[in-house]
Order: C-alpha cells, then structure tokens, then sequence
C-alpha cells in the first residue's frame, strides 16, 4: 500500500497524469467536433478523459498526504480563494446573460472550469507569500 | 506566538533544512515557525519539544493578553 501511495505522489506520475488528462480531453474533443460517429461512441469518447482523470485525482490525493501541515494549510486557503471565485464568476456570467445572450463559444459556463485552476494557483502564490 | 525555535536551532548548528528532516516538515514550514508567520500543531509542537528536549512553554510562548 506503501509502495502504490509512494508511486502515486511521486512527482513523476502527476506529471504523466496531469498530460494524459490535458491530451485525453483535447484528442476527445476533437473526435468529437467530427460528425460522422455514432452517437454512442461518441458518448464513449466523451467519457474516456475520465479514466486518465481518475489518475490525476488519485496523484493529487496521494500527493496531498505526503504534505507537510503547514503546505496542506496553503493548498486549503488556495481553494478557498479559488472555489468562490469560480462561484463568482459563474453567477456573474448568469447575471450578464439574463441582460444579454453570451456568444457560447467565448463564454459559456463550459469555459469556466479552466479558470478553477488559475484562480487556485493563484491563490496559492498569494497564500505562500503570507507564509513566507 | 512567539518561539524560541531559531535559537535553539542555532545552539545546535543545524540549518533549516536539518531542522526540517528531523521533523520531517518542510524547510518552508521551519522558515514560518520561526518567523512567526505559523503556528504548529500541538502534535508538531510536542515533536520539537521532544526533539530540542525540552518542555513546550519552555520553547513556545504565549502572547501577552491585551
């Protein structure tokens, strides 16, 4: 059990996770923007960056516990930045398209996850700098 | 709080990174302790204690109350 949550956290394998869920998602993304498969195995392709995922999150999760207390308060206070700030960015976009329609392909709420880890690591630059 | 952490260390010529394999934190961790930015836990606090030999006030110290 050692030995997996060693390989896990180890640096190496969030790296590997990290770009097989990045590859994973645009290689499905751009299967799927092609039309001529049928609907299920579209469905298949839009679920297959989930496997590559599970990884990354088990990576994030052993990686965590390796953490001292100290880095797991920082990590903690980078979410709590990043949460409410995607919060706010969705209810914003909301707002704006009660006024307005959003041209989906700039600003749908499909966009907004990737703001999830900017504002986090963000937020742990600035929380680092309080502890440093 | 205030500690004695950085003095103790010195006492002892271990480097921060020293300090922090012995505790098995990081050096960051050591670097906050000692410049107050971070209070440890009491389990990390006892762990210092037990590691400087000594008794946890005798290392930590409480802010005067206002």
């Amino acid at each position: 059990m050692n030995t997996i949550l060693k390989l896990l956290s180890s640096k190496w394998m969030g790296i590997i996770s990290t770009v097989a869920w990045i590859l994973a998602y645009f290689i499905a993304r751009g299967i799927l923007e092609n039309d001529q498969l049928s609907e299920g195995l579209r469905l298949v392709v839009a679920l297959v960056p989930i496997i590559p995922f599970a990884l990354f999150l088990m990576s994030v999760l052993a990686g965590i516990r390796e953490l001292d207390e100290l880095q797991r308060r920082v990590h903690l206070e980078a979410l709590a930045i990043a949460f409410p700030l995607t919060m706010l960015l969705l209810m914003s976009l909301g707002l704006v398209e009660l006024i307005t329609p959003l041209p989906p392909d700039d600003w749908s709420y499909r966009h907004v996850w990737q703001f999830l880890p900017v504002f986090y690591f963000l937020g742990l630059a600035f929380t680092w700098r309080r502890y440093q | 709080m205030k500690n004695r952490l950085k003095v103790l260390r010195a006492e002892r010529d271990w480097s921060q990174a020293e300090l922090a394999d012995r505790l098995n934190v990081s050096r960051q961790t050591i670097n906050a302790i000692e410049t107050e930015k971070y209070d440890p836990s009491l389990p990390l606090a006892f762990q210092i204690a037990e590691l400087f030999e000594k008794r946890i006030e005798e290392i930590f110290l409480p802010e005067k109350r206002k």
